[in-house]
């Protein structure tokens, strides 16, 4: 691989790479408001100007200045070299390039820095963006030099509303244009533009239009500073008390790698935001992905019920207990789920062939939704492919309710609560639900045991290119709520069985040794109760 | 156990005499700081002394991990919590030391004499209360007297009469006060007064010098193998005092002597106390005829030190700064650094490394209490039970410092 030198570093690249990408993948940050590593190069913020040394033999690329000497009081002129922008200028064999080591990069990257906050607002008290702002790490780090200009800094427009999601600040903002990138670029739909010239600089959105659409969000998200902001998020926390976790989105089968923000001392989730993925999800994730962090909080189920009343972990195992008393395994059906991770469905799986000795596999998701050709996909469940890779035979929900109809199958061990299709007929079967959120399937439960959600538990989910992927926890389990592999050991305990694996390591050392799915490990006996 | 009659036949009776198992301690009005004592005592004489200390324990040094550098400020108020400003001043100084920073002359000067008013304040502390604990509550009143126009100066510079948090990184928190030098002017010899007047009332009395005279006598060799420091160190005759020994501050700029002992026993560390005290106001005279009254106090580099106050509230870059400085703390570079400063008691060392964040790695300190507390049952046993309260008062002994 071709290298060229960084303040006296090699760094290697590719064909093709600008100076500022190939340090980027060394690891190496040229500081930068404009550039995105998934958006094209326009080269207006002049903060990642650096110093292209000459060939050996070359004259230098200089500049005419007038330089003060502090001693005289007078202006010479004086030769600057010509420093060039390192997200423009392409990588080449035997390069020289200084940045850090220059006097004059440090000098532009410190001017540079004193002309973007020149109008700033005094904001960061109540910006949302204060903690992760690139304004005051780059202050920090390459200005720190107080105002000079004395005068009233240039008013413009505050809390502009974009569209249904987003806020836009013009004062804070310091147009790298990347929001105006992203819509055009990524998410084809170019309806943000820049107005006027100078300090008066403002994004608009195009006359007639709102900043709609499926990828709202993440022009929030490249926003550098805190001049977009979501509603969402908007003075709900501030950043430096949330903790995050690495985990994977679960609102279609694409599986966007994402941040789950949390805060801790209230146990809650905040906001998702993309975690760089090349081979799924790039730098991105959509606006209905980004949203279901709320699902860490919204419908779910957090304690036991019998009959629909709130019961305890004892009343609810024991009327399982009843409900399955004396039934053939042949009548029993199980449901896998679409939407919990491999290890939920392993144990259950585990439980249905292994100490149950049923056949009747089948698996519920949610019904298909909107898809396009960016990130979103139909399929709305997280884990769709891992179902199919655990039990290939696994029946759809709609073969269930016909089989329950004709009273072949009387009794039900379901994970999970949703139903693609109308799943009212199968009120007229036991069902043991165990389930993370609310749905048709706990809806007709006789008995509901509370599963964790994947925000609070460690699982694995196959996406639909049929890559695992593991999301890690991030929350405490809410209320009664323990992970469903868990839940389905206490439930073969209490239907007689001896307890199956209910630890995350033991269940993931069988799932990689491929047990449980082999037919040759199952055995079949009548429910000894 | 064995019957005592078992020996009847073999010889001459002998009474059976068990050696005397008592608590001294942990709760007793004597017992500084929360300290246990496990004597075994053979009649009044003490055969072993056990000392315990570790029932005052905050994990001091596991706080200070948790926050930002400025925010070990406060922790280090409450080691030698009688001479707190002794302590802020060292912590500032050993994070400067790696930081690489200085701190302007004016501000050197102000650390200086705010120290040796905390060391006047310490040295009172423990010499009036072990007084006290003989039975001589007057002078104890004379000394605490005095001790409070010392924290009346403090107040008036700090806000605050004992736990001050009012070194820097980089600085102190406040420029003096217009007042301090006439304060100290005024107050210095009106302590110093009431000092003499205590001192008449001890130093002639027979009862006081017999009870600390010749007792818990430690000798050179033992004192210095034992890690001792300071005033403790000093009354055995050995003229170790970081300020002349290894100058920080301006200590090299000014006159002061060293006041050492003899015998190294109980009177000596009371002698030696309080000629520091008359040291220390020597220092702070010559402080206050050197310190400009006008000039930077704070250094300015914008990585620790935060910005003007009004700036914050009217301009983006201040506002930044002190965002940066307080939501993440100074950014202190990675590294590790020992740094030493003549506290109340003796060597007060911190050692310090840094990871390069805005938050501590690790803080250790050395506490001189520590290593003179170590030598306590050494000099206790042999003597008589009553001589422990003397003793003990006489080394200074103070539990937030050994908090270990």
């Amino acid at each position: 691989m071709p290298t060229f030198k960084l303040d006296g570093k090699a760094i290697p690249f590719e064909a093709g790479d600008t100076i500022i990408r190939a340090a980027y993948k060394h690891g190496i940050e040229i500081p930068h408001y404009c550039w995105h590593p998934g958006l094209s190069a326009p080269a207006n913020c002049r903060m990642c100007l650096v110093e292209i040394l000459p060939k050996p033999g070359q004259r230098p690329l200089t500049l005419d200045i007038l330089a003060l000497d502090p001693q005289s009081g007078e202006y010479t002129v004086k030769q600057k070299p010509k420093l060039q922008p390192a997200c423009y200028i392409a990588a080449a064999e035997g390069m020289e390039v200084a940045a850090n080591s220059s006097e004059h990069v440090r000098q532009a990257r410190h001017d540079v820095q004193e002309y973007l906050l020149l109008n700033h607002p005094v904001d960061c008290p109540i910006c949302d963006q204060s903690g992760e702002c690139k304004l005051q790490d780059y202050w920090l780090e390459y200005q720190k030099t107080p105002k000079r200009m004395t005068d009233e800094p240039v008013h413009k427009p505050k809390a502009v509303v974009f569209g249904p999601t987003i806020v836009y600040d013009a004062e804070r903002c310091v147009m790298c244009t990347r929001c105006i990138r992203f819509m055009s670029e990524v998410a084809k739909d170019p309806v943000l533009d820049m107005r006027e010239r100078g300090n008066l600089n403002e994004i608009v959105v195009a006359p007639g239009r709102e900043l709609d659409g499926h990828y709202t969000f993440m022009t929030e998200h490249v926003c550098p500073v805190g001049a977009l902001t979501t509603k969402d998020f908007r003075f709900k926390a501030r950043v430096w008390f949330l903790r995050t976790a690495a985990s994977v989105c679960q609102g279609c089968a694409t599986g966007c790698n994402a941040h789950l923000d949390y805060d801790p001392r209230y146990n809650k989730a905040y906001r998702y935001r993309p975690r760089d993925n090349e081979a799924v999800n790039k730098y991105w994730m959509c606006d209905d992905g980004m949203l279901t962090y709320k699902e860490a909080h919204d419908g779910r189920i957090v304690g036991a019920s019998v009959g629909g009343a709130a019961s305890s972990m004892a009343k609810a195992l024991a009327t399982a207990r009843s409900l399955f008393a004396g039934v053939a395994p042949a009548s029993v059906a199980i449901v896998l789920s679409a939407r919990h991770s491999l290890e939920d469905n392993w144990a259950m799986l585990h439980f249905a062939t292994v100490l149950l000795g049923t056949q009747n596999v089948y698996f519920s998701r949610r019904p298909d939704g909107y898809n396009d050709q960016i990130l979103i996909h139909a399929d709305k469940n997280s884990n769709t492919r891992g179902v199919m890779q655990l039990a290939p035979g696994a029946k759809q929900l709609r073969a269930l309710v016909d089989d329950v109809g004709a009273r072949r199958i009387t009794h039900a061990i379901v994970l999970g609560g949703d139903a693609p299709v109308d799943a009212s007929a199968l009120a007229t079967a036991n069902v043991v639900a165990i389930a993370a959120h609310e749905g048709p399937l706990t809806q007709i439960a006789s008995v509901v045991l509370p599963a964790t959600s994947w925000a609070e538990h460690a699982g694995m989910y196959v996406n639909a290119k049929g890559l695992r992927q593991t999301a890690e926890r991030a929350l405490l389990p809410l209320g009664a709520s323990r992970p469903a592999y868990e839940q389905i050991a206490d439930l073969a305990v209490a239907l007689g069985f001896a307890r199956p694996a209910s630890k995350l390591s033991q269940i993931r050392t069988q799932l990689a040794a491929g047990v449980g799915t082999d037919p040759v490990s199952r055995r079949g006996s009548a429910l000894v109760v | 156990m064995e019957a005592l009659d078992l020996e009847l036949d073999a010889g001459e009776l002998e009474l059976p005499a068990e050696p005397m198992h008592l608590n001294m301690g942990p709760s007793h009005p004597a017992m500084h700081g929360t300290v246990r004592i496990v004597l075994e005592l053979s009649g009044e004489t003490i055969v072993k002394a056990d000392v315990q200390i570790g029932y005052l324990h905050r994990g001091f040094e596991k706080m200070c991990e948790r926050g930002t550098w400025a925010q070990v400020f406060p922790y280090v108020d409450r080691l030698n919590y009688v001479s707190p400003m002794l302590n802020n001043v060292g912590y500032a100084l050993a994070v400067e030391k790696l930081c690489g920073l200085s701190v302007p002359d004016r501000c050197q000067w102000y650390r200086m004499a705010l120290g040796e008013l905390a060391r006047i304040s310490d040295h009172l502390t423990c010499d009036g209360a072990m007084a006290m604990e003989l039975g001589a509550f007057t002078p104890f009143l004379w000394f605490v007297k005095a001790r409070e126009m010392v924290w009346d100066i403090l107040e008036e510079e700090t806000g605050a009469r004992l736990t001050h948090s009012f070194g820097r990184i980089g600085g102190m928190a406040e420029p003096p006060t217009p007042d301090f030098k006439g304060l100290c002017r005024a107050g210095l010899p009106k302590i110093l007064d009431l000092v003499e007047e205590g001192e008449r009332m001890l130093l002639r009395n027979r009862i006081f010098l017999d009870r600390l005279e010749n007792v818990g006598a430690i000798s050179r060799a033992d004192a210095i193998a034992l890690g001792w420091t300071g005033p403790c160190l000093r009354a055995t005759g050995v003229p170790y005092d970081i300020r002349k020994a290894h100058p920080y501050l301006k200590y090299d700029e000014v006159d002061f002597d060293v006041p050492v002992g003899t015998k190294g026993d109980t009177l000596d560390r009371f002698l030696v106390r309080l000629g520091e005290i008359r040291q220390s106001k020597r220092i702070i005279e010559q402080v206050l005829e050197r310190m400009p009254d006008e000039g930077p106090l704070n250094c300015d580099d914008p990585r620790v030190v935060l910005p003007d106050k009004m700036a914050v509230y009217t301009t983006i870059e201040a506002t930044i700064q002190h965002f940066k400085l307080i939501m993440e703390g100074a950014r202190v570079p990675s590294g590790e650094v020992y740094s030493y400063t003549e506290g109340g008691n003796g060597e007060l060392g911190y050692y310090l490394v840094s990871d390069g964040s805005g938050t501590p790695y690790r803080v250790r300190i050395r506490p001189p209490c520590f290593q003179i507390t170590g030598g306590l049952s050494k000099i206790l046993e042999g003597r008589m039970l009553s001589d422990i309260v003397p003793t003990f008062g006489s080394l200074n002994m103070i539990g937030g410092e050994c908090d270990h």
